[in-house]
């Protein structure tokens, strides 16, 4: 069975939040303004993004709610009445409850009737998961459509109150701890939806999924993005172990984390992961032409092209394309927001039959997964 | 650990595990053969990461005894190093002479750098005669016992493959390695010259390289017996790594 992507639909909380206004929504730690954010800021190149908190750190819209709306806005727009969805599968690092899954609650926000569901939990990648998981189903004939949403809500931890708790922490100890303050000047918010059908749509562009594939490389490399754990070398406990969530909040085992230095292996495994593609004769870099990767800065940009390149497998910098630099690192979010407007941008000229390679790298402990689309206009 | 000296932009390290060459300088056979030692390269810099040894300078608890360890368990290998290259270059015949002209100048530039690792050594707290008197591991044993045999054979044009990891791996210990040693040891640059003197040569090295790979990567077959032997000398290399744990017990 082949699968169609049919509609598209994104949700970004709130107004754009320019550079010089991310201190003021997320909170200066103890009144005193960063030292790292601006050199941050520098670096990934965002100029504006999105946050479901405002400016006094208070919850606009939840997880579910942001998911809802990005899957309505996918639904609106399609050629198909809502009886049809056999499936709502939902990727997010962390839903608003930590129990039950993510899924059930954007189900009932959607009134979506005895659907199966599946909710993927994970970071960057669990949006490829679940598009995965929805895309076998469909090919499988176990249902004709299914929406798969991906949503994040990341500022909530990102906020001052959580670094302000944190007294016993690293962050609290040292004079700069870069790795814990990393991701608070990277992640924003939003919600991307995508509607699977196992036809195209009447009218318009769709895209067909080709092939979905994955690489993970746990086995191998220590975990590089985290929540849970205090960031201590010899310290193996986490959050759930220490006697009270208020300990394990105290110990800095509620913030995320980073372990800048391990980064660059995103990077290596990302190109190693497209050169086994390019071996096994599933991806022809020449035959692409559009390029939709998920780099979480713009620092990594020129790193992934210089590798591929180095490897004989690059491919030109003009058929790259992403609004990261407009609506921000939404994590797991940010392949279907990338996606949807892709599909609706007048920057780009889609054609019939044009190949779209995309790549979504997760830092978590490294895993790395590839979807080539082929654009089918109706 | 992390005291927030990362200059995130443009000097968090070097993606590029070796100097990158634009594929138009190369014929088909080595552009290709380039792009699988590619692969070969980032399978083993992934693996070293389970190397216990290494995993430490990763998570932030490697120590000086640590560090006397590795360089103790280097030396050998180092020392084995300029043996084989010029083994190598001796058993190219005159129709290979350039190759053959480029191996000697190679071993030339290092088969004294275990020197520049003894004085390390003593840098970093240890007794001279530890690493003087230190055998080889069971891993260089096999890694030598390996690159002595191809450096034996006529042409033996395989064993780039064998420069790729061990230059890479040269350049990686300059780039990743040195100054982190230093951070989580306290220990000061005299520890690291090795690693350092090492990586700053191999750039040229590389250029040498890719040199060396489009005069003689011509044929299919040339690109298999290379890619082997790469994958060869990483396994080998990661064992005489994991092989360094095994002194401690």
């Amino acid at each position: 069975m082949t699968v169609y992507i049919t509609s598209t639909g994104a949700f970004l909380p709130g107004p754009p939040i320019s550079v010089g206004e991310v201190e003021g929504i997320l909170g200066a730690v103890h009144g005193k303004p960063s030292s790292l954010r601006v050199q941050i800021q520098k670096a990934n190149k965002i100029e504006t993004r999105h946050y479901a908190i405002d400016g006094n750190q208070k919850t606009t819209h939840s997880n579910t709610e942001m998911a809802a709306n990005a899957a309505e806005q996918c639904l609106d727009r399609a050629f198909l009445t809502r009886d049809k969805i056999g499936m709502l599968a939902v990727a997010s690092t962390q839903g608003d409850l930590p129990a039950p899954g993510m899924a059930s609650m954007v189900q009932a926000e959607l009134g979506l009737p005895a659907i199966e569901i599946l909710t993927t939990h994970g970071i960057c990648s669990s949006s490829m998961m679940a598009l995965k998981a929805a895309w076998n189903s469909l090919r499988l004939g176990d249902h004709e459509a299914a929406v798969v949403v991906s949503s994040e809500l990341s500022s909530r931890l990102l906020k001052k109150q959580r670094y302000e708790a944190a007294t016993e922490s690293t962050y609290a100890s040292k004079r700069i701890d870069f790795n814990t303050e990393f991701l608070r000047w990277m992640l924003s918010d939003g919600a991307g939806a995508l509607l699977l059908q196992d036809k195209p749509a009447p009218k318009g562009f769709s895209f067909r999924i080709d092939w979905i594939h994955g690489f993970s490389h746990a086995h191998a490399l220590p975990t590089c993005m985290s929540v849970g754990s205090a960031g201590l070398p010899d310290d193996e406990r986490t959050w759930q172990d220490y006697d009270t969530y208020g300990e394990a909040e105290k110990a800095g085992a509620l913030l995320l984390r980073q372990e800048v230095r391990l980064l660059d292996n995103i990077v290596r495994m990302g190109v190693d992961g497209y050169l086994r593609l390019v071996e096994n004769g599933i991806s022809v870099p020449s035959e692409i032409d559009h390029f939709l990767c998920h780099y979480s800065s713009h620092h990594f940009k020129d790193k992934i092209l210089d590798l591929l390149d180095a490897a004989g497998v690059g491919i030109p910098e003009e058929r790259w394309w992403t609004n990261l630099y407009t609506r921000g690192n939404t994590g797991a979010a940010s392949l279907f927001i990338m996606i949807d407007e892709f599909l609706r941008t007048e920057d780009v000229a889609i054609s019939d039959g044009d190949t779209i390679l995309c790549f979504v790298p997760e830092s978590g402990r490294f895993n790395t997964t590839y979807m080539q689309l082929t654009a089918v206009r109706s | 650990m992390n005291d927030g000296e990362i200059a995130i932009d443009g000097s968090l390290g070097h993606t590029e595990p070796l100097n990158s060459k634009n594929e138009r300088d190369l014929n088909p056979h080595a552009q290709r053969c380039l792009q699988q030692l590619l692969r070969v390269w980032l399978g083993f810099e992934r693996d070293l990461s389970t190397v216990p040894l290494l995993r430490r300078i990763d998570l932030g608890t490697y120590t000086v005894n640590d560090h006397l360890c590795l360089l103790r368990n280097l030396r050998q290998q180092v020392i084995e190093g300029s043996r084989w290259i010029t083994r190598t270059a001796s058993s190219f015949d005159r129709d290979h002479a350039e190759i053959r002209s480029t191996i000697i100048s190679h071993a030339v530039d290092e088969h004294r750098d275990y020197e520049l690792l003894e004085k390390d050594y003593v840098a970093s707290g240890g007794i001279l005669n530890d690493i003087l008197g230190m055998e080889r591991n069971v891993g260089s044993e096999a890694l030598h016992g390996f690159l002595m045999h191809r450096s034996s054979r006529p042409n033996p044009v395989d064993l780039l493959g064998a420069m790729w990891i061990i230059e890479g791996l040269g350049e990686k210990m300059a780039r990743s390695w040195a100054e982190r040693i230093q951070e989580l040891t306290g220990l000061g640059e005299d520890s690291t010259r090795f690693m350092t003197y090492h990586g700053h040569n191999d750039g040229d090295h590389m250029e040498r390289f890719y040199d060396m790979l489009n005069e003689v990567c011509v044929d299919e077959l040339t690109v298999r017996s290379i890619i082997k032997t790469s994958r060869v000398v990483a396994r080998l290399y990661r064992l005489q790594l994991e092989e360094v744990e095994h002194e401690l017990e």
